[in-house]
């Protein structure tokens, strides 16, 4: 009880700093101290923002952009995971898989958004690609760690008990991978809206990246600031998913 | 015998941990092994349930390997499973239904006094509470011989102490044959019918056997005060320390918590 209204008062007091930022910031538009045309105040990011939703136009956008992102995601998830588990139970997989996967951990994965453009063209093929690539590293050394440093008391206590290959897939090995899957699930969700959002940005003709390098090349500095804080909010969001995901899957952790 | 252990050898790589290792438990006995830290005492135990082959020797056994109990020094239980299912797990193995598995589980926790904990996760038990759910796990799978590897060594000595006692019912109600690691000299000769030295490693060997005479079941605060116990104790802490003291030349040793004996 006291913890939570510990938690209750640490909100109550990061928002209302952040309602006097964005207070000072107005004010500072209002006295003219700064140049709207760099720094609009918040009242016309606000505005922009509306207009985006008035006219419909951005559904079509988000519906790109959480489209990619959620199928990179998903893909990433599943290929990582499935590669993983491969790599860590078969050795001669885990030779040749690492080292890509070293040399693709090492990179900075949104190098490859022009060649993804060449070859799979400036449809949604090419942003899920960039998700995908971005998730599934992640993913993959997530589990195929996660198996390697699974508990060996735990698998001798299963062994012991008489259980065979498949019991002890089922009752170590998967938790064990789920517990470290959704230890990264978080950083996954957020590469994946990464690699959706520079992949539209790259070259496409719709999405929130489209529209940040149309922002871009006007000059548009409101609607820059309004297409962050829309990118912001349902990555946001999706993290209170992912984390509500997290708390009931590893109950046996946090309860 | 129910185990009858015959000149065995136990090698990590080329280092023989044990060698020319004798050792038979008859049935209903209680049998204590000691022996200085690292010696192999623990090794010893993980080739009788055959999570590692002997390099030469024999293990012969008068029963299934699935007769077999082993309590490990942790508790080791499914952190992602509850205490109840943690203890159904092994009777799932054995075939049973989940619905029987459940209810044989919660009367076995029920019978180590954990009745109302079965919908606990490990996170949420004490130390002395897992163990009493890793032993409901161990015998709801009905052992006939029970191998305990140091198993109460993380616990106080009060909680060691009445769990000490439940086990020595339990063992007694289900009459358990028992070979017991310990490093524990007093805990060995207040039990056991019988408590076997183990040597120094490497090459580590038996190097002495004493008979305990004492009537079981014992009171373990009573039991203490015969001239037997302190007599036994004695001699054993002797032999103990010789082997203690014997210089070793050992490329590798064994990573184990030493404990201090009074």
């Amino acid at each position: 009880m006291k913890q939570k209204q510990a938690m209750f008062w640490l909100q109550v007091r990061r928002a209302t700093a952040l309602a006097v930022v964005l207070l000072l910031w107005e004010g500072i538009s209002a006295l003219g101290w700064v140049d709207p045309f760099y720094a609009p105040p918040p009242s016309a990011i606000g505005g922009a923002i509306a207009e985006l939703f008035a006219d419909g136009e951005i559904y079509g956008h988000l519906e790109a952009t959480f489209g990619a992102a959620l199928l990179g995601l998903f893909l990433g998830l599943i290929g990582g995971a499935l590669l993983g588990f491969i790599a860590a139970l078969l050795r001669p997989v885990a030779e040749l898989l690492e080292p890509v996967m070293a040399m693709l951990n090492a990179i900075p994965r949104v190098i490859l958004a022009p060649l993804f453009i060449i070859w799979l063209g400036i449809g949604i093929a090419s942003k899920v690609a960039l998700s995908f690539i971005l998730v599934v590293v992640l993913t993959f050394f997530a589990v195929y760690n996660g198996i390697r440093d699974v508990d060996t008391r735990l698998v001798e206590r299963v062994k012991t008990l008489g259980g065979g290959s498949w019991t002890l897939l089922r009752e170590v090995y998967v938790p064990s991978v789920v517990a470290w899957v959704m230890g990264s699930l978080k950083v996954a969700v957020g590469f994946a809206f990464t690699g959706a959002v520079v992949g539209e940005f790259v070259a496409s003709s719709r999405g929130l990246g489209y529209l940040l390098a149309f922002a871009q090349s006007t000059y548009n500095a409101a609607l820059t600031f309004a297409l962050i804080v829309l990118v912001l909010v349902f990555v946001m969001i999706l993290f209170g998913l992912a984390g509500a995901l997290e708390r009931y899957l590893l109950r046996w952790k946090y309860r | 015998m129910m185990l009858d252990i015959r000149n065995l050898q136990m090698s990590y790589g080329d280092e023989p941990v044990l060698e020319n290792v004798d050792l038979g438990v008859a049935a209903g006995e209680f049998v204590s092994l000691i022996g200085p830290s690292g010696c192999g005492k623990s090794t010893l135990l993980r080739a009788v349930v055959g999570l590692q082959k002997p390099s030469a020797g024999d293990v012969r056994l008068d029963l299934k390997r699935r007769e077999i109990g082993l309590l490990f020094q942790d508790d080791a239980l499914l952190p992602w499973r509850t205490a109840r299912d943690n203890v159904a797990l092994g009777l799932r193995i054995r075939g049973a239904t989940k619905a029987e598995a459940r209810r044989t589980a919660m009367r076995w926790l029920e019978s180590v006094g954990l009745g109302q904990f079965g919908d606990r996760y490990p996170r949420e038990l004490s130390g002395g509470q897992r163990k009493r759910v890793a032993i409901a796990q161990v015998l709801a799978l009905r052992p006939k011989l029970l191998l305990m590897d140091e198993p109460f060594a993380s616990l106080d000595a009060i909680v060691r102490h009445y769990l000490t006692e439940d086990l020595l019912g339990w063992v007694d109600e289900e009459d358990l044959t028992v070979l017991m690691v310990t490093h524990d000299l007093e805990e060995a000769v207040a039990v056991s019918d019988r408590v076997v030295l183990l040597g120094n490693g490497p090459r580590a060997h038996v190097k002495g056997r004493w008979e305990i005479d004492l009537p079981r079941p014992r009171d373990l605060l009573r039991v203490k005060e015969e001239h037997q116990f302190a007599v036994t104790t004695r001699a054993l802490w002797n032999a103990l320390s010789e082997e203690v003291r014997t210089p070793t030349t050992r490329k590798r040793p064994e990573p184990e918590t030493e404990e201090a004996t009074p």
